[in-house]
């Protein structure tokens, strides 16, 4: 599948030989060859492929900054990568692109308890983080799916979330501080290990930047204690309404709990055939909550949920009595990607937010475009904080069912965006979202952004060809409205 | 020509910028206009947004609300107390230090201060709980970026950027923010009769535990006076510890405290009591009656000792919040202040100035950058949204 990226600049290509050579004075870990780069040519939107003109593995911070210098000065692209798990494409490189591959930038720098913080370099992963302060019963609180792989270079980009975001928020609201180098080779330090950065919140703009703005070469995350005591509970519904007026009645009770997912019935099925998490079969819509915080609170809690699944016609329930049950509840919803790639050769994740409210209308039509597009798809929700990731299941074998999938994608996260929700909740919007930025914003939206980029890098070097849409595919592809023949973002950098 | 222009909607924010833009005419931004907060500003026409005042959504079990930047944090807080909830950042009430009185003022002007009360360290800033936000750049653009959701990563996030850039980047005409449920049942662990050494360790064994304390704060013997409840003794330091939940596990969290603390003298205030207490620290209710420079001293925990020590002979007043990771200061002398920038940003912290005399606020710098490459970007980030630099010039540092 073709993937449109920036025009290539010939001249770096002609140049690569020489741009090696240069490159090879500031870092001698750089590979070019095409079997040596094939592991670099996608990321975790797996279905793109793109080899760059090589790969740099730089090991400090000064080798970056004159990496990211040496790029600028010669008008060379640079895609950064963390770990390569990212959903939306942010580090798929470009054909005229030098991949900075962040992967040497493994190691966890400091465990500081006192100041309750952990400082990481980007590549670490986000399980590592907790599993370097656990022996004293902290933990880092957002929490990936993909925690085991991820890194927290690659969650500051996307700012990354998890169950848990609701209660203890994404990375932006668990980040201290940065390092960060700029497309020129500008080091920065923003924040630290005290509150509230000063200044213009530069910390809150980098996270979610997709690797627009800056690499990040160094970072400072809060460390939670681990609450006293967590448990789960499972309750069952024979309507989708039904789970979704539950969630909407909890948070009405004042009832802020750690985690809350809704997985529809095909969910269901797959996740207990593969996981065998013992999930009742007969219900249409299965809603876990898990509660944390002193014993007494999360029992008195716990009656309190299981009370208003009761008001609202809850078919099934029951209730964790210990961490293995708990976490055996969680075992079929942690397994629900896995378990989908069983059901079909492929499928794609789509990552919309939506109000809570509307998760009952959201998957109505869900439905209605699976039957329309003749598409599998099943959903999981994370209800407590409106984030939906629908999963149609295709043949990437068939180019037509390929096509069908990205526009029954896209025609889900329209929907999002018109009930009030946003394009995407956790994944970033890449390449694989790119032209649908256009749905939510307009172009004095976009022009805004686009002036912030220019600020951080004014020749548009550092990630191009993300985030942003490109111009010739939105209006080839029909997919921005082009009113009277005027161009919707007239200052964007047509490539 | 001089001018108030007291802006009814969006569309009259961007026509009055627009005009501005054109004439390359700086502008100060005002809400209410009741603080007097950062530098002066040179320009002779003046964009209240005060009158733009009204709450357009509030879905309590969406756990947040839509409204106008003039509308004041009372009417925001009453109507989120008929649903039990609340603002989890816990605005300061800035009118104590200005005025003397309450005067929390307008959300369009507590946003551009990104202010946040004593829950701070375990609930996030005030720019954590903006969740999208509608905007007039300085050419008169309409902007706007996030939403209503928490979980969003579409587009960079600029609710961040405007949380605390003093009216800086752009006019603020709609803001979503998240609300949160208030808790059930609140008590306060009072101690009292310990220096700052103490105290400082009172916090870590206190936030090391898994109690979820909510509120960690400390006042000198030499500054507890003007705490009000008859309980709190007037001639010794007080630590509070303010324990939130439901109501048996706040008194099973309190007993654990009476525990690891039995050789402290120990007074606990009732949920009643708790109110009060809190909201004379989160307001610095203390400073209400002083011409003095007020500030904000956030720096690591483990550094804030080094701090007070290092200042000990030095005439200024001081209380502890968030765990130790903040100073709330009054004093009068500005070499004295001058130091302790000097110190702060030594020792990976800053100083903010709060409240300053106009003298001050001509001459000295409210903020102070850490380095000069930060500077330049923040000055290139004014431009992308003011590139002609006429929203509130030179009010968050001199020549920004």
């Amino acid at each position: 599948m073709p993937l449109r990226l920036p025009e290539p600049d010939t001249n770096v290509i002609e140049n690569k030989k020489q741009i090696i050579y240069d490159l090879n004075k500031i870092s001698s870990n750089i590979i070019h060859t095409d079997d040596e780069i094939r592991p670099y040519e996608t990321d975790g939107l797996s279905v793109y492929r793109q080899k760059p003109i090589a790969v740099i593995l730089p090991e400090t911070t000064e080798e970056v900054s004159q990496i990211l210098r040496y790029c600028h000065e010669n008008k060379i692209k640079v895609v950064p990568r963390g770990a390569g798990t990212g959903l939306s494409g942010g580090s798929i490189p470009l054909a005229d692109c030098i991949l900075l591959g962040m992967g040497k930038f493994n190691k966890i720098l400091e465990t500081d308890f006192d100041n309750r913080c952990v400082v990481a370099q980007p590549c670490v992963t986000n399980l590592a983080i907790t599993e370097s302060v656990q022996h004293k019963n902290y933990y880092y609180a957002p929490d990936p799916s993909s925690q085991l792989a991820c890194s927290i270079g690659g969650n500051v980009a996307e700012n990354s979330g998890g169950v848990h975001s609701l209660k203890y928020g994404t990375t932006t609201n668990n980040l201290m501080g940065a390092e960060i180098v700029l497309m020129d080779g500008t080091v920065l330090k923003i924040g630290g290990k005290h509150l509230d950065s000063e200044g213009y919140d530069l910390l809150g703009l980098i996270t979610g930047s997709e690797g627009l703005l800056g690499v990040v070469t160094e970072v400072t995350v809060r460390i939670l204690k681990k609450p006293e005591s967590v448990r789960a509970v499972l309750i069952g519904f024979d309507t989708i309404e039904d789970s979704g007026n539950c969630v909407a009645d909890i948070i009405a009770k004042g009832i802020v709990p750690a985690g809350m997912e809704i997985m529809d019935k095909p969910l269901i099925i797959a996740t207990d055939n593969y996981a065998k998490a013992g999930y009742p079969r007969d219900v249409e819509a299965l809603l876990i909550v898990e509660l944390d915080g002193t014993s007494s609170e999360v029992d008195t809690l716990i009656d309190k949920v299981l009370d208003i699944a009761k008001m609202n016609k809850a078919s099934y329930n029951r209730a964790s009595n210990s961490d293995a049950e708990r976490l055996r509840f969680w075992k079929g919803r942690k397994a629900a990607f896995t378990a989908c790639g069983v059901l079909a050769p492929d499928y794609i994740c789509m990552d919309g937010s939506i109000p809570r409210n509307k998760l009952a209308d959201v998957l109505g039509h869900i439905n209605k475009l699976s039957k329309k597009y003749k598409l599998n798809v099943a959903n999981c929700f994370h209800a407590g904080d409106g984030n939906l990731h629908p999963l149609i299941m295709f043949d990437s074998n068939n180019p037509a069912e390929m096509k069908k999938a990205e526009d029954f994608g896209a025609d889900i996260l329209k929907y999002c965006v018109k009930v009030g929700g946003v394009l995407s909740g956790e994944h970033g919007i890449g390449v694989e979202k790119r032209e649908l930025m256009c749905e939510m914003f307009n172009d004095n939206d976009i022009q805004q952004q686009l002036n912030i980029k220019n600020a951080f890098d004014k020749n548009n070097l550092l990630n191009p060809g993300k985030v942003f849409p490109i111009l010739h595919r939105c209006a080839e592809g029909g997919r921005m409205h082009i009113h009277k023949g005027k161009d919707k973002f007239p200052n964007l950098p047509r490539f | 020509m001089s001018g108030f222009y007291s802006a009814k909607s969006e569309q009259e924010v961007s026509d009055f910028i627009f005009e501005n833009f054109n004439k390359s005419s700086p502008l100060e931004i005002v809400g209410y206009n009741s603080k007097k907060i950062g530098r002066i500003i040179q320009s002779s026409q003046t964009l209240s947004l005060g009158s733009m005042s009204g709450i357009l959504e509030y879905f309590p079990e969406e756990l947040y609300i839509k409204v106008l930047p003039g509308t004041s944090i009372e009417e925001i807080e009453s109507e989120l107390r008929k649903k039990n909830q609340f603002l989890g950042f816990e605005p300061n009430d800035l009118g104590y230090i200005y005025s003397g009185k309450s005067n929390p003022g307008s959300i369009g002007g507590v946003v551009s201060c990104n202010l946040s009360g004593p829950g701070r360290y375990k609930n996030g800033a005030l720019r954590d709980h903006v969740l999208g936000f509608k905007a007039v750049n300085g050419s008169g653009a309409k902007i706007k970026s996030g939403g209503t959701v928490v979980k969003n990563v579409t587009g960079y996030d600029l609710s961040k950027v405007i949380s605390g850039s003093y009216g800086t980047l752009c006019a603020v005409t709609e803001i979503n923010l998240k609300v949160s449920p208030i808790p059930e049942h609140e008590e306060t662990f009072l101690i009292n009769n310990i220096d700052y050494i103490q105290a400082l360790e009172i916090f870590q064994i206190a936030l090391d535990s898994s109690l979820e304390i909510s509120g960690a704060c400390f006042f000198p013997h030499d500054n507890v006076s003007f705490l009000t409840l008859n309980d709190v003794k007037k001639d010794t330091s007080a630590l509070g510890l303010r324990i939130q939940g439901p109501k048996t596990s706040v008194i099973e969290r309190i007993q654990s405290l009476k525990k690891i603390f039995k050789d402290k003298s120990v007074i606990i205030l009732d949920v009643y009591q708790t109110s009060i207490f809190w909201r004379e620290v989160k307001n610095l209710e203390g400073y209400a009656n002083t011409d003095d420079s007020i500030c904000k001293i956030s720096l690591p925990i483990t550094n804030m000792r080094n701090f007070i020590k290092y200042f000990e002979n030095v005439k200024y007043k001081y209380f502890l919040d968030w765990g130790g990771n903040v100073a709330w200061c009054s004093l009068s002398n500005q070499q004295d202040l001058d130091q302790m920038r000097i110190f702060c940003l030594k020792h990976d912290g800053h100083l903010t100035v709060l409240r300053a005399d106009d003298n001050f606020r001509k001459s000295e710098e409210f903020l102070t950058y850490s380095n000069s490459s930060l500077r330049i970007l923040s000055k290139k980030l004014k431009e992308s949204f003011d590139p002609k630099g006429i929203l509130n010039p030179n009010k968050m540092y001199s020549g920004i």
